[in-house]
C-alpha cells in the first residue's frame, strides 16, 4: 500500500493500470475513500489509463488531523502526487468536494495537467448549497456517519440504481461508517464551508476542461456548473443525460467512456472547448449531441432562449 | 490477529475477559474526563459555558454507570498495572505554551475530551453475528454514538474565536491528546491480539442487519428528528 508523506502525514493512494499510459489522477468527494472509484477506476484502466486514486487528509487510511484540515493542505497533497507521474499526459478528475481541489489545482498549476475534469463540482457555495451543507454537518453531528450516509445515498442515486443495489447500499453503509471517523468528516465539512470563492480566478485556468453535471444533480446543479462553463476559456460542459450527482458509482462504464473521449480528443489536439454546452451519450459507444441552440440549458422543461448567448456555439468539441 | 473482538460465544455475546478489558479502559478514560470536568465546575454556575460543562458531566457519569451494570467482569490480574499506566497518561497537561495557566488547562481538558470522544470507537470493534440484544453490545454503540454528540463541546470552545489568537497550540495540544489516548488504546487492543493499522476497515465488512434500535426520545427531540446509532 503505498503512501505519500506530506507535512508529516501519511496520504494513502493507488496505483492502477499500465504504468506508461496517460494518467488520471481522482480526487475524492466528502464520504468517499480510495475503494468507492475501483468501478471507475477498472473502466479507466480498460481504456488504457494509469489511474492515481488516493484518499484526502481525513479520508479513509490518510491521516486525520484533529481540529483543523487546510484546503491548501489537500491541493499540495494533489500537487505532489500529480509530480510523480513524471513527463506524460496527466488528466485530473474531481468529484464535487473534489472537484474543488482539481480546480484549485488547475488555477495554480495549471501547466502541470493536460486536461481538468470537474464533475459535479463548484466554485462557490450560494446560500442553497451553503444551507444544504450546513444541514448535511447538522445531521453528522447529530446522527453519526450512519445518518449522513442514509442522507446521502437518495440524493446521489437514481431510485433504479439505489433498488437494484439494495444489498451492497447496507454493506457500503457499514464500510463507510468503519472508515469514516465523525469528527474528521466535521472538520472536512468545515474546510469547504468556509471557504472564499474560486470564481474570479477560474478565467485563469488554460487547459482543456470538461465539465460534467448530472440531469438530475440537485445537490450542485446546474447554475454551479454554469459558473465554471461561464468563467473557464477552454470549457465544455456535458449534461450526463439521467445522472444525479454521483455518476461516476452509478455509470461508471458511460463516465470512463466520455473521460476517454476527451482525453483522447485533447492529446489529439481536436479539443475545442470554447464554453460550449453539450449532451452527454446515453450508452458506452454513443455521441455528444449539442445542445439544442434555441433552447435554455439552465431550464428543466424545453424553453426557448429569451436572449443571444454570449458565447458562439462552436463545432464539436467532444468530437 | 483479528479484525473485531471475539470470537463469540455461542449466544453471540462478547467473550467476558474482554468486556472487562474494554470496559476498564473506558470506564478510565470517561472517569479520568469526568472527574476533571467536576474539578472545573464550581458549585454554583456562572457563566453559559459551565451549563455545557455541567451537562457533559452528568453524560459522561452516565457512561460510567452504563459500563458498570453491562458488562459481564471477570478478574484480570494484570488490570491494576494497566490502570495505573492509563491514569498516569490521563492526568492534566495544562498548555504551557498559551501563557495563561488557567486557559492552558482548560485547552488540555477539552483536548482530551476530544480525544475521548473521537479515538475511542468501541462499536467499531464489535464482530459479524453478535447478538444486537446484548447489553454491552449496546452500550458501546451508546458510548460511540453519544461521543459524536458529546465531542461538539469540545470543537466549539477548541475552534472558537476565543482561541484563534493560539490556535497552532491548540491544535498541537489536540495531537498530543489523540497520540497519546490512541496509543494506550491501540496497546490495549494489540494486548487482546486485534488489527489496529486500520486494514481491518478494508475487510469484508459484517452483513448489515438493518436499522439499529432507535435512540432513545431525548436524543430524538434534541435532533429534530428520529436519528440512530451506528
Amino acid at each position: 500500500m503505498p503512501w505519500l508523506e506530506h507535512n508529516r502525514r501519511r496520504i494513502h493512494y493507488e496505483l492502477a493500470g499500465p504504468a506508461d499510459g496517460p494518467a488520471c489522477v481522482l480526487v475524492n468527494g466528502l464520504t468517499q475513500y480510495v475503494r468507492l472509484w475501483q468501478p471507475f477506476r477498472d473502466a479507466l484502466v480498460a481504456r488504457g489509463f494509469h489511474v492515481v486514486s488516493f484518499d484526502m487528509l481525513g479520508q479513509g487510511q490518510s491521516d486525520k488531523p484533529s481540529l483543523f484540515i487546510e484546503q491548501d493542505d489537500q491541493v499540495a497533497v494533489l500537487g505532489a502526487l500529480i509530480k510523480k507521474l513524471g513527463k506524460r499526459p496527466i488528466f485530473v478528475a474531481g468529484i464535487s468536494f473534489g472537484g474543488v481541489i482539481a480546480l484549485r489545482h488547475a488555477i495554480e498549476h495549471g501547466e502541470s495537467i493536460s486536461g481538468l475534469i470537474p464533475m459535479s463540482s463548484f466554485a462557490e457555495i450560494p446560500a442553497q448549497l451553503f444551507l444544504l451543507g450546513s444541514a448535511l454537518r447538522t445531521g453528522l453531528i447529530l446522527g453519526g456517519t450512519t445518518f449522513l450516509q442514509d442522507l446521502l445515498f437518495p440524493m446521489n442515486f437514481s431510485s433504479e440504481w439505489l433498488e437494484s443495489k439494495r444489498d451492497l447500499i447496507g454493506l457500503a453503509t457499514h464500510r463507510g461508517w468503519l472508515v469514516n471517523d465523525v469528527y474528521a468528516l466535521q472538520n472536512l465539512m468545515e474546510s469547504f464551508l468556509d471557504f472564499p470563492p474560486l470564481t474570479e480566478q477560474l478565467p485563469s485556468i488554460q487547459v482543456p476542461t470538461m465539465i460534467l453535471n448530472g440531469e438530475y444533480d440537485f445537490l450542485t446543479p446546474r447554475p454551479l456548473q454554469e459558473t465554471l462553463r461561464t468563467k473557464i476559456p477552454d470549457s465544455a460542459l456535458v449534461i450526463v443525460p439521467r445522472a444525479y450527482h454521483a455518476f461516476t458509482l452509478e455509470k461508471p462504464d458511460l463516465t470512463a467512456y466520455m473521460v476517454s473521449r476527451f482525453a483522447e480528443d485533447v492529446m489529439a489536439r481536436r479539443w475545442r472547448g470554447k464554453r460550449t454546452i453539450w449532451v452527454g451519450p446515453e450508452t458506452v459507444g454513443g455521441e455528444f449531441v449539442p445542445f439544442p441552440a434555441e433552447f435554455d440549458h439552465m431550464r428543466s422543461i424545453p424553453v426557448r432562449k429569451q436572449a443571444p448567448e454570449a458565447a458562439p456555439r462552436e463545432e464539436v468539441a467532444a468530437s | 490477529m483479528r479484525a473485531f473482538l471475539g470470537p463469540l460465544d455461542e449466544a453471540g455475546r462478547i467473550p467476558a475477559y474482554q468486556q472487562t478489558l474494554v470496559s476498564s479502559f473506558l470506564a478510565s478514560a470517561h472517569g479520568a474526563y469526568a472527574r476533571q470536568l467536576a474539578f472545573a465546575l464550581s458549585g454554583r454556575l456562572h457563566y453559559a459555558w459551565q451549563v455545557e460543562l455541567h451537562s457533559q458531566f452528568c453524560r459522561e457519569m452516565e457512561i460510567l454507570s452504563l459500563l458498570a451494570r453491562a458488562t459481564s467482569w471477570v478478574p484480570v490480574p494484570t488490570l491494576a498495572v494497566s490502570l495505573w499506566h492509563w491514569e498516569s497518561a490521563w492526568l492534566p497537561n495544562p498548555v504551557e505554551a498559551v501563557g495563561d495557566r488557567g486557559l492552558g488547562t482548560l485547552i488540555d481538558l477539552a483536548a482530551f475530551g476530544h480525544a475521548v470522544h473521537s479515538v475511542l470507537r468501541p462499536a467499531a470493534l464489535l464482530p459479524e453475528g453478535f447478538d444486537q440484544a446484548d447489553p454491552f453490545a449496546l452500550a458501546m454503540r451508546r458510548i460511540e454514538f453519544e461521543s459524536g454528540r458529546l465531542m461538539q463541546a469540545q470543537i466549539l470552545f477548541l475552534k472558537g474565536p476565543e482561541l484563534a489568537h493560539v490556535r497552532a497550540s491548540v491544535a498541537a495540544a489536540v495531537e498530543r491528546r489523540h497520540a497519546q489516548v490512541r496509543q494506550q488504546w491501540n496497546d490495549l487492543l494489540r494486548g487482546m491480539d486485534i488489527e489496529t493499522s486500520g486494514k481491518h476497515t478494508l475487510a469484508p465488512a459484517p452483513a448489515y442487519r438493518g436499522n439499529p434500535p432507535p435512540a432513545p426520545a431525548s436524543v430524538a427531540s434534541d435532533a429534530g428528528a428520529a436519528v440512530r446509532s451506528p
